[in-house]
């Protein structure tokens, strides 16, 4: 094992996340109105207020820019927001007040969605969650499984469940089981639970030939609905991490996915790209033969000075596992062709930011960060997407928005834990890997000190 | 004034506005005024549970400006049903508003539905083909051929076909290799009650899995040896594309063959004796994972131990690491070490 003391001051040309400006950014989007092309969100506002709170939280800002009587206004709205009949609404806009009846209060539906992000933003802001309906939305949520084990978004006339059937409800679902039974189990609040090996056995289903997860059986491999799918497994409690940590359930019978975190591992490294723009200017139809102009992942062949390659592209490291004659001088920079690489949701397609985070942090639940080059991540980020006026585009040249502003500070959050964390097997670069970024918890993608609000306080005091 | 308040037709309507719950809501969006006129105006028809003609205006007015309101493509939905209107039109109606907006999801529920309850699938396909056109890898849109091709059980029609003129127009569209393995062997796995997914609580089951989520098939010979044979076409085509190898060795463990019984085809591409000749990183990536001797599938048949050779193994993986895809150094080498050890614990190396 290479014993040499990891440098903790980073190189001048280390690219540094502009806290001041990701801050003024959150603070317009708190403040004030989000401009009228978030119309198209309106049914999803509960999960913008999420961003909004989360990032300010991540970025240490919340405490210091929050009045107490501003606070209490935020947690005041997103209980208006809580539905009678259990879980949250996604926006005030289906709310018939006093004209409410029972022939028409089934068009005013609590999502599933809505109500994690709720939930979320409330611990974020400190809450207690004493005002929360945990029986009936416990309850509501078992009514939100469809009998494949996938969740629906909200429930419609007669009880039917509407919206998408892919992994993304079974991650909200399992993430507010998970903070509302607490340290109890669902059936000790008299509730009955949602079927877990059910939704252990979709996300078994969605598993794709290539080694990724996708939306349900046969569908095609994304980033986002395998966070989503391992995200849920985790707050299940039922997930497959990658080896060497050691599976508890062994000796269990309990289902547990993914099949083969190894399989998974490789589909998720082999999203890192450096491909960010739309080949068609260069596309080949009608002739497909490779060359690095025509081939999508053509940084495959990018050509490498030929001597000891392993100490010019990682001249801060020791190596991964101790296992290889690595030189960690130090001296040598990263070769220009390796400064940056980003990660596409599916194959064959570009980098976009919010794969960043949707593959960290699926890397992140398993313990898998180690497999990938996380400096190459972090330029990305913060050198291709991150905007001058604060936030992160989708690509290069994007202006920012909510969710990609989000998710940057989030994959930057959850590598921040895995480098943090005493069992990390890839090199310590520097002191954190990213200073101006809280720590994150991939599954809940909150931060670690919001987290340590619900189990710390709000657990305990049920 | 709005429209909506100048408008005789809607004079007996009260609107009622939205009720955001005092001062300091969160993500307060600064509504164009048409659009909260309007959605003012919806809250009052949902409260008498009107549905009409106007409404079909009213919600057309407001998924113009908002097409990702679930709750207004819900209510449009039930009047559309209630008033028995002619749901092709509505379909044609939905259209251009589904070419404007590619990446919404409530379009995509509120055709299915439709469609499902027409029970016929005239002009599906075809408007499928104008929106690949537009965009060959949308999710939404393959992700519904495939709930059309289960529910009007259309394996046999054109599919196959119509992947093979989409990977002629692109051989890199992941999306398309993946629908190809649904049609190919989506047809094994069917789920009984399809039809009605969208109807009632009642969902997909599907044949029983393994533990590992996996049904071992006993496939036709023919059958798999086509598949290997069109992704072998396929990489000869541009060896340097992820998805038919990926295709490939995905259909090799389906199948339960070894990975080595293509080792003749993958030397063409990437051999050890010639490292300086590689011309894919994905067939290193294959020959790693030949030499490794990982099990062809993992259910109960045994891996082919005949090719094993761990040195050689770690020697396509140093290549990766080095040379041919050095992003992903880090993987290759954890790859290698795991490798490494479990040949120091068998005492194989």
């Amino acid at each position: 094992m290479a014993s040499s003391t990891p440098p903790t001051s980073a190189p001048s040309d280390r690219p540094v996340l502009r806290r001041d400006k990701h801050v003024k950014y959150w603070l317009r989007c708190l403040k004030t109105f989000l401009p009228s092309a978030y119309t198209s969100m309106d049914t999803n506002r509960m999960t913008l207020a999420f961003f909004i709170v989360s990032a300010l939280d991540l970025l240490s800002a919340l405490d210091s820019s929050v009045s107490a009587d501003e606070r209490s206004d935020y947690i005041r709205w997103i209980y208006k927001c809580q539905h009678p009949s259990g879980g949250f609404r996604g926006f005030s806009g289906t709310n018939l007040g006093a004209a409410t009846t029972e022939e028409n209060r089934h068009w005013d539906t609590a999502s599933v969605a809505a109500t994690y992000s709720a939930l979320a933003t409330l611990i974020i802001l400190g809450d207690d969650l004493k005002q929360v309906r945990r029986k009936e939305t416990l309850a509501w949520l078992k009514r939100m499984q469809r009998d494949d084990g996938s969740f629906g978004e909200v429930m419609t006339e007669g009880g039917r469940i509407e919206g998408g059937r892919d992994s993304r409800f079974c991650q909200f679902a399992a993430a507010i089981r998970w903070v509302l039974k607490g340290t109890k189990s669902v059936e000790d609040l008299g509730v009955q639970d949602i079927n877990v090996d059910a939704t252990v056995k979709y996300i078994l289903s969605s598993e794709t030939y290539d080694g990724g997860i996708s939306e349900g059986p046969f569908f095609e491999a994304h980033a986002g609905l395998t966070f989503c799918s391992l995200g849920a497994l985790s707050s299940l409690g039922r997930l497959n991490k990658l080896s060497p940590a050691p599976n508890a359930s062994s000796a269990s019978q309990e289902l547990r996915a993914p099949s083969s975190p190894e399989t998974l591992s490789r589909w998720l490294a082999s999203r890192q790209t450096q491909t960010v723009e739309e080949p068609d200017e260069e596309n080949t139809y009608g002739d497909e033969t490779d060359s690095p102009a025509t081939c999508h992942d053509r940084h495959a062949f990018i050509s490498l000075p030929p001597a000891n390659l392993q100490a010019i592209i990682d001249p801060y490291s020791k190596d991964a596992h101790g296992e290889c004659n690595t030189s960690t001088d130090g001296t040598q920079q990263r070769p220009e062709s390796l400064r940056w690489a980003g990660f596409n949701g599916r194959a064959n397609k570009i980098a976009d930011t919010c794969y960043s985070f949707w593959v960290l942090g699926s890397l992140g639940i398993l313990d898998g960060l180690h497999v990938i080059d996380r400096e190459a991540a972090r330029n990305h980020l913060l050198e291709k997407t991150q905007h001058l006026i604060g936030g992160f585009g989708k690509i290069t040249g994007d202006p920012p928005d909510l969710i990609h502003s989000y998710l940057g500070l989030a994959a930057l959050g959850v590598v921040n834990t895995a480098t943090a964390a005493p069992r990390d097997t890839q090199p310590h670069i520097y002191e954190l890997y990213e200073p101006h970024v809280r720590l994150l918890d991939p599954t809940l993608c909150i931060s670690l000190r919001a987290k340590d609000h619900l189990t710390s306080h709000v657990w305990t005091s049920w | 004034m709005g429209s909506y308040a100048d408008d005789s037709k809607w004079a007996d309507i009260v609107p009622i506005p939205q009720d955001d719950g005092g001062p300091n809501a969160l993500a307060t969006i600064a509504y164009p005024d048409a659009y909260s006129e309007a959605t003012s105006y919806l809250r009052a028809i949902m409260a008498k549970n009107e549905f009409s003609d106007r409404v079909l205006e009213l919600t057309a007015d407001i998924i113009d400006m908002n097409p990702a309101h679930y709750t207004v493509w819900l209510y449009r939905a039930k009047t559309l049903l209630q008033l028995n209107k002619d749901l092709r039109e509505e379909l044609d109606w939905v259209n251009p508003i589904a070419l404007a907006h590619q990446k919404n999801y409530q379009i995509w529920h509120h055709r299915q539905l439709l469609t499902d309850k027409r029970n016929a699938y005239d002009g599906e396909r075809e408007f499928i083909g104008e929106m690949l056109d537009e965009d060959s890898k949308n999710y939404h849109v393959w992700s519904y051929r495939q709930w059309l091709v289960r529910r009007f059980d259309l394996w046999d029609d054109k599919e196959i076909p119509f992947v093979e003129e989409m990977l002629k127009r692109d051989i890199r569209n992941n999306s398309a290799w993946n629908h190809r393995w649904f049609t190919v062997f989506g047809r094994y796995r069917p789920l009984t009650d399809i039809k009605h997914t969208e109807q009632s609580k009642q969902a997909a089951s599907f044949a029983p899995l393994s533990q590992t989520g996996r049904t071992i098939e006993s496939y036709p010979d023919s059958l798999i040896d086509r598949e290997v044979a069109f992704a072998q076409e396929a990489i000869k085509l541009a060896p340097q594309n992820q998805s038919p190898w990926n295709y490939l060795s995905g259909v090799l463990r389906e199948a339960g063959r070894p990975l080595a019984t293509v080792k003749p085809f993958v030397e063409q591409f990437a051999n050890l004796d010639e490292p300086e000749k590689v011309r894919s990183s994905h067939a290193l990536d294959f020959l790693a994972s030949i030499y490794a001797g990982e099990q062809p599938t993992s259910g109960p048949s045994s891996a082919d131990e005949s090719q094993k050779d761990v040195k050689k193994a770690c020697q396509a993986l140093d290549l990766l690491a080095e040379k041919y895809d050095p992003i992903r150094r880090f993987y290759w080498g954890w790859r290698k070490d795991i490798i490494t050890k479990e040949a120091r614990a068998t005492g194989t190396a």
